[in-house]
């Protein structure tokens, strides 16, 4: 059981409190509600160019990073298509450093044209870095498309192409700061070994005077429902041939999601997982298989992705993957490996639940989802799946109409 | 009135309570490690072995500590991977040129079972030829996936350099997956395996009596003579490209052998080298990622083995930025060496480092791994309370004695991918 206290400031910040008296440390974490789904689609990439752009400097404050590593601190970010968020890791005697840096640059931006210039620069090198320089780098970037139509995650978090972060104005940065980054569309929670008294004084004194902004209202293009396969190939110079077969799911909230997630682990998250012991080790169809879902806070994907094995035709992996499901659809799993399943999965949250820094990160992100209390309760709707109930998500989710398939070919010779 | 331009006054840190394991002594070279008080419902154990690489052909050592759960006698791979599963327990199996860490994760209430149920498969493991040819066919795809990555490529080729002309230098090829047999696994596996245990660490909650059964379970696997580790490293230095063709980016890799916690410029250069590219804010990252954009991410970093060590570098940078790289590269180096730091940088560092250190020995999992990581080299936890010191007493000049010393551009082994 995690405990923590909420509450919101009058310009609307949401701010979660967890103490433990037990680590030396304390977490400054801020969430804030904006990721690449809210781009424009003309200008993608933006959410997260502009997270870079948050070290280098606010408005009384040169350089965040070295303040922070003054007092014995670290910070990083991340961006993912739903949310950006900002960590810093402290002394718990120096909180108070790492709650002056994050309020002022919550409060307002000083970047200079030159940090603008590095950082597209920087985010560029990663581009290539993690897209285009590895093999079957650029399959999110193929992908994304093929499932998506209408809704931004046809995009990723990097963007869609390079020449959008290359052509990246000031004004643009300027005015999505103003649009997403205010208190009232962010959350943070302190966590660590603070007092909790003096901590709401000076949350209060730091954060209390920022002007609260309007929560920006979210009105995105919604994803018409598929109802034809798809199917997309491209060729790289790759060792061996793969497959991403992609499932529409459902939202986040819905409690689809937990079956989507179970399902997955039970059909290609490890070395026991279905389709291991059937397409691997039979049949050796494949060198490699998984199946995972995004877990995104609009509709997901469930993804079964793989590499062929030596002359294994996507034809013949294809039949047999689809016999696979259908064998799931009609079967399920037995007990034993549905308890196994959820063992596992109270043991892996034992294990997160031990850094500071995750429970940090979650008690925001399930506020986010309604209720940072989820963070307790998650564990129970896991237990209480049935055998049934993973089979008719399989039925529902697991049919050709909704799915899209990229494959990778290799390039001959 | 809150005035923002005023920075927060911070506290240093100078005193930290290192906690130690208690040792339990399975024969006169191996220790059971026991860090009993856990807050929560978790556990872990570490088994150590002396299998690592430097003990056979790397595809030998690599296949066997690949296959430890593959089956036994009685069980098939599967029937062990689902009673694991049933446990709702994990297992990681880790191998380097030194030896091979398999590390069980549970909750405490399963933690023994899962232990006794990993231990003895692996101690009875049999090898069965079909489980053989998958996991070579795997292994063998992913090799040719990396062969593809010019991180890989860079990385193989300072290897060769750094471990020139020693045991550590063999590099697997494609062909080796075709070049050994099952009996070369089974007899590795007698030799290191049943014999070869070198360590055990136990961070949980576990009962008096547990331990004492993994100590009788695992003591007639344990080794019976000291562990020696080879010493005599020369990096070859020079400068050296591997080719990859249409490549966006070049992968940078420069270093040189170096030392050792047991050496007495360990902590020295340690604090150096987090000034020059050890962490965000260090020289590396400032000029070459933070001012110039040539890449995503730079680093260096002092690597250790049992008797000797390396210094590494490490990049992947825009192709056309790869000469700019290696010029600044070296100029920093020559900075460290002949300038003095400046006094608001070196107090930057040291409350960094101390802060680091303070995060380092959150909790019992992170104090086990502290100690390990002295341990191992036959340090007591003191260690770390003589780098406390050392940090607050560190000079620039002690920095520039260092650089002069270790950061030798021609002594360097400098290799480019791309």
């Amino acid at each position: 059981m995690i405990k923590f206290e909420k509450y919101k400031l009058n310009n609307g910040l949401t701010v979660i409190l967890h103490q433990d008296l037990n680590t030396p440390m304390a977490v400054v974490n801020t969430l804030y509600d904006v990721g690449a789904r809210d781009e424009n689609e003309d200008k993608t990439g933006f959410a997260h160019l502009f997270e870079h752009l948050m070290f280098g400097g606010s408005v009384h404050i040169e350089n965040f990073d070295k303040e922070l590593q003054k007092a014995g601190g670290e910070s990083n970010a991340f961006t993912s298509n739903d949310i950006t968020n900002y960590y810093a890791i402290i002394p718990a005697q120096n909180i108070q450093t790492a709650l002056w840096l994050e309020s002022d640059r919550m409060l307002s931006l000083a970047f200079t044209d030159k940090s603008l210039k590095v950082q597209k620069n920087v985010v560029i090198e990663e581009f290539k870095q993690r897209y285009l320089n590895q093999p079957y780098g650029d399959v999110w970037l193929n992908l994304r498309p093929l499932a998506y139509e209408q809704h931004p995650y046809k995009w990723a978090t990097i963007g869609k192409d390079i020449s959008h972060i290359e052509n990246a104005t000031i004004q643009d940065v300027k005015s999505f700061f103003k649009k997403f980054y205010t208190p009232s569309n962010a959350i943070l929670c302190i966590s660590g070994n603070f007092d909790s008294t003096s901590i709401k004084e000076q949350i209060e004194l730091y954060y209390g005077a920022i002007p609260g902004g309007i929560k920006p209202a979210r009105l995105l293009p919604a994803e018409l429902q598929q109802n034809k396969f798809k199917s997309k190939s491209i060729k790289r110079d790759v060792p061996a041939g793969a497959f991403y077969y992609a499932f529409n799911m459902s939202i986040r909230k819905s409690a689809a999601y937990y079956l989507g997630d179970l399902l997955s682990d039970a059909m290609g998250k490890d070395s026991s997982s279905i389709l291991n012991i059937t397409l691997k080790k039979e049949l050796e169809l494949v060198s490699e298989i998984n199946a995972f879902i995004t877990g995104s806070l609009d509709e997901g994907l469930f993804i079964i992705s793989g590499n062929l094995s030596e002359n294994t035709s996507f034809d013949t992996l294809d039949k047999a993957l689809w016999k696979q499901i259908e064998r799931i659809k009609k079967k399920g799993f037995g007990k034993s490996k549905l308890n196994a399943l959820k063992n596992k999965i109270s043991t892996a949250k034992a294990f997160q639940d031990q850094a500071l820094l995750n429970r940090s990160m979650n008690l925001c992100y399930f506020e986010l989802l309604g209720d940072a209390n989820g963070i307790n309760e998650e564990e129970s709707i896991y237990q209480s799946i049935e055998h049934n109930d993973l089979r008719y998500f399989a039925e529902q989710i697991l049919v050709k109409t909704n799915c899209s398939l990229l494959k990778v070919h290799q390039n001959a010779g | 009135m809150l005035d923002r331009k005023i920075v927060p006054l911070t506290k240093k840190i100078d005193k930290i309570d290192f906690i130690c394991p208690k040792e339990v002594q399975l024969n006169s070279h191996v220790k059971l490690l026991w860090m009993s008080d856990v807050p929560n419902q978790t556990s872990r154990i570490d088994l150590f072995f002396d299998a690592g690489l430097r003990q056979d052909r790397n595809i030998i050592v690599s296949l066997c500590s690949s296959l430890l759960l593959s089956g036994t006698k009685e069980k098939k791979s599967t029937d062990i991977h689902h009673e694991i599963d049933a446990l709702g327990a994990y297992f990681d199996i880790g191998l380097s040129h030194e030896g091979v860490l398999i590390s069980i994760f549970a909750l405490k209430s399963n933690i023994f079972e899962s232990f006794k149920l990993i231990y003895s498969a692996i101690q009875e493991a049999v090898f069965p030829e079909k489980e053989i040819n998958e996991v070579v066919n795997e292994k063998r795809e992913k090799f040719k996936i990396n062969l593809s990555r010019v991180g890989f490529l860079a990385q193989r080729e300072f290897q060769k350099k750094i471990f020139f002309d020693t045991p550590y230098k063999e590099l697997t090829e494609l062909e080796d997956f075709d070049n050994f047999s099952r009996e070369n696994i089974i007899e590795f596996h007698e030799k290191h395996f049943k014999k070869g245990l070198s360590r055990i660490a136990v961070t949980g909650s576990l009962l008096e009596h547990e331990i004492k059964e993994i100590k009788e379970l695992c003591t007639p696997n344990c080794i019976t003579a000291k562990l020696i580790y080879y010493k005599d490293f020369c990096n070859k230095a020079g400068i050296y490209h591997v080719d990859k063709s249409n490549s966006v980016q070049s992968a940078v890799r420069i270093g040189k052998t170096m030392f050792n916690k047991t050496h007495e410029d360990f902590i020295d250069f340690s604090i150096s080298n987090t000034v020059f590219g050890d962490f965000f804010g260090s020289r590396l990252m400032k000029n070459i990622r933070e001012d110039k954009g040539y890449t995503y991410g730079i680093g260096s970093a002092l690597a250790e083995t049992g008797g000797s060590g390396y210094f590494i570098i490490g990049s992947e940078v825009g192709i056309q930025h790869k000469e700019a790289t290696l010029q600044e590269i070296q100029k920093e180096m020559k900075i460290i060496a002949e300038k003095a730091i400046p006094e608001e940088e070196l107090s930057l560092v040291k409350n960094y480092l101390l802060g680091q250190i303070l995060k380092l020995a959150d909790g019992p999992y992170a104090m086990m791994d502290l100690y390990l990581s002295v341990e191992a080299y036959g340090l007591k936890m003191d260690f770390y309370n003589s780098y406390i010191n050392r940090i607050h007493s560190i000079k620039s000049e002690d920095i520039n004695k260092m650089a002069k010393k270790h950061m030798n551009w021609d002594s360097m082994t400098i290799v480019t991918s791309g």
